[in-house]
């Protein structure tokens, strides 16, 4: 027997979590599905294989002050920004939980980022497994997979007419008590067919050849744009700097892209990263090889966002390939 | 580490007094406001933090001031970007931010006993303050002391008004050299690799600390290997992009490293041994 939530039941319990709490849902947006605080329980979809974007930003938001500084009587205040609502994250993917499982790593490891800490110390992940898989995905080979719920406080599985539910944390329990749940002899239906990518030792295989040209030729037709950072759910880099606000200042923390020419730049004009090959080196080496060896954890949870958005088709997926090939006699 | 329990939250403090260097070089000496904080505060030789000037933002610093002397923090600014244009333009009593103190720092224990070569370009003499300073404050623990200061004019040589002491001091020798003299300079025109070379620095019992652009340090380096100084025996500071300090930004991150981290502090062995040259 599993617990059990009807989809009547389930819309129910949505709409009083979204009383008290900020819910955040995937919701369509002209063309797209993106995860959008909620006003209408209505308004959630639930017919995506994934969305368009990962709910990243809600965690870690595109820009954020850090605090405000007044300036009074000679000398300065600082005021820390701090979260007020408690939020409810509801319709990952299991890809997504694991990013936000990467995201952790560098932000909670001693120092702890006191504000990315209290996002997720008032944050609860809601997850649906999937029983598709889109054409660009390949979760399994990357440490995840269609129904795995690491990352949830509660992942939910479709069945007819409503979803299996494992409650997973101490947090998913207060949230969605037993009393709600009903118990069901319904059979798991099987998880999503996912494609899969040789990426077992490609932090090996990079470390070895990590002057190999190859960078420099794929990065010949990169164009910079920066989306492959700005839709991965894991990708953490970040600016900060002063910005005026009534009369006031902000310390702003925004996120950043290893792609983007000046991001190693220094005062004086050095950059040590001043070419693009060596600039899209850094991502993957990063995602694949400096993350996994620091944490313990994979830095791309193989959601195939990037792939689908880079427009000159750089595809981490070929490049794992490749970079397994590299070095291989007759290369 | 900082005690702040926010570490991106800088400490208030007020800029006591700023002493012009060269023409483009100040040196800000600066009083933390909290007098716990500021009696927990320490730091070593080569540590760095970051100083706000608030409405502009923050920058990392080498530290050119030495904690055991319990005057002011002191950082050596250059004029050469948005917030160190700021800061040029702050007076005495000005409020700043500070955080840190940040990364690893020179090994003074394991320089105890040996002969010492300081290297500095420009304003990368900076963070070898400290370590002179260390050494003249404790003159017994070391052998000899070279010191060698460059820089493209006589101008721009930093410290001018502490080489008389320097000199003076036992076991101690001053070399400075500019890229191109004025009128008045009478002393060596020559680039600092060139001058390693004339000098013929000895490796025996000896380390070399070097700090400057990367161009000096590439070519000092070359100098320092061909008068026989091994790679464990060479030590630099990297520099690196960075906003936070705590090895989250990713910003200074090179090969498997954080420059602020398990930096800035790096001996060339360590450095020929990382994935990415910096």
């Amino acid at each position: 027997m599993s617990k059990y939530i009807s989809k009547k039941d389930l819309n129910s319990w949505l709409n009083k979590v979204r009383d008290n709490r900020r819910l955040v849902a995937p919701t369509k947006v002209d063309d797209l599905i993106l995860f959008k605080e909620i006003s209408r329980v209505e308004d959630i979809v639930s017919d995506y294989v994934n969305t368009d974007l990962s709910p990243k930003e809600f965690l870690f938001p595109p820009t954020e002050v850090l605090f405000s500084i007044e300036k009074k009587n000679g000398g300065v205040e600082l005021t820390p920004a701090r979260v007020e609502k408690e939020t409810v994250i509801f319709g990952m993917r299991p890809c997504d939980a694991k990013g936000v499982v990467a995201l952790d790593k560098p932000f909670l490891e001693d120092p702890t980022d006191p504000l990315y800490k209290e996002h997720r110390d008032k944050t609860a992940l809601v997850g649906i497994s999937c029983l598709k898989a889109c054409a660009e995905c390949f979760c399994s080979s990357m440490g995840s997979g269609p129904d795995d719920p690491s990352g949830f406080d509660i992942m939910l599985t479709e069945v007819k007419d409503g979803y299996l539910v494992q409650v997973l944390t101490e947090k998913g329990k207060a949230l969605l008590p037993d009393s709600t749940l009903s118990e069901s002899g319904e059979a798991k239906p099987k998880a999503a067919e996912v494609a899969t990518v040789p990426a077992k030792d490609v932090n090996v295989k990079l470390r070895q050849n990590f002057e190999d040209p190859y960078w420099n030729r794929l990065a010949d037709r990169c164009i910079h744009c920066n989306m492959c950072s700005y839709v991965c759910p894991t990708c953490y880099c970040f600016d900060i700097r002063d910005y005026p606000n009534k009369g006031k200042t902000d310390r702003v923390r925004s996120w950043e892209s290893c792609q983007s020419a000046g991001f190693t730049k220094i005062a004086g004009g050095h950059d040590p990263r001043a070419n693009k090959g060596t600039r899209m080196r850094q991502r993957f080496a990063h995602k694949l090889l400096y993350f996994p060896e620091q944490f313990g954890v994979s830095h791309c949870i193989g959601c195939g966002r990037c792939v689908k958005s880079c427009p000159v088709n750089i595809d981490i997926r070929e490049i794992i390939q490749d970079v397994q090939k590299l070095g291989a006699k007759g290369e | 580490m900082s005690n702040n329990k926010n570490p991106l939250l800088p400490h208030l403090a007020t800029l006591e007094n700023v002493i012009d260097l060269t023409p483009d070089v100040r040196l800000f000496q600066i009083e933390l406001n909290d007098a716990d904080f500021k009696a927990k505060f320490d730091y070593k030789p080569g540590q760095f933090i970051f100083v706000s000037a608030f409405g502009t933002g923050e920058s990392p610093f080498g530290l050119t001031s030495v904690a055991h002397r319990k005057g002011p923090i002191e950082v050596a600014v250059r004029k050469v970007g948005t917030v160190t244009s700021s800061m040029h333009d702050l007076e005495p009593g000005a409020a700043v931010g500070v955080r840190g103190p940040f990364g690893n720092f020179f090994p003074m224990d394991q320089f105890k006993g040996k002969n010492i070569h300081i290297i500095g370009g420009g304003i990368g003499f900076a963070p070898l303050r400290p370590i002179i300073l260390t050494i003249l404050d404790h003159r017994n623990d070391y052998g000899d002391l070279f010191i060698l200061n460059g820089a493209r004019t006589p101008s721009d040589l930093v410290f001018a008004n502490e080489f008389d002491t320097w000199a003076a001091a036992p076991k101690t020798r001053l070399e400075l050299t500019v890229d191109a003299k004025d009128d008045n300079w009478t002393g060596r025109v020559a680039l600092i690799p060139a001058v390693v070379k004339e000098l013929q620095l000895s490796p025996a019992n000896s380390v070399a600390i070097i700090c400057g652009p990367p161009i000096m340090i590439k070519f000092t380096l070359t100098e320092l290997k061909k008068l026989g100084f091994a790679d464990e025996q060479i030590v630099t500071t990297l520099e690196g992009k960075m906003k936070c300090g705590l090895g989250k930004c990713a910003r200074c991150n090179v090969g498997d490293k954080y420059v602020c981290k398990d930096g800035p502090v790096f001996t060339f062995k360590q450095i020929s041994g990382l994935l990415e040259q910096f």
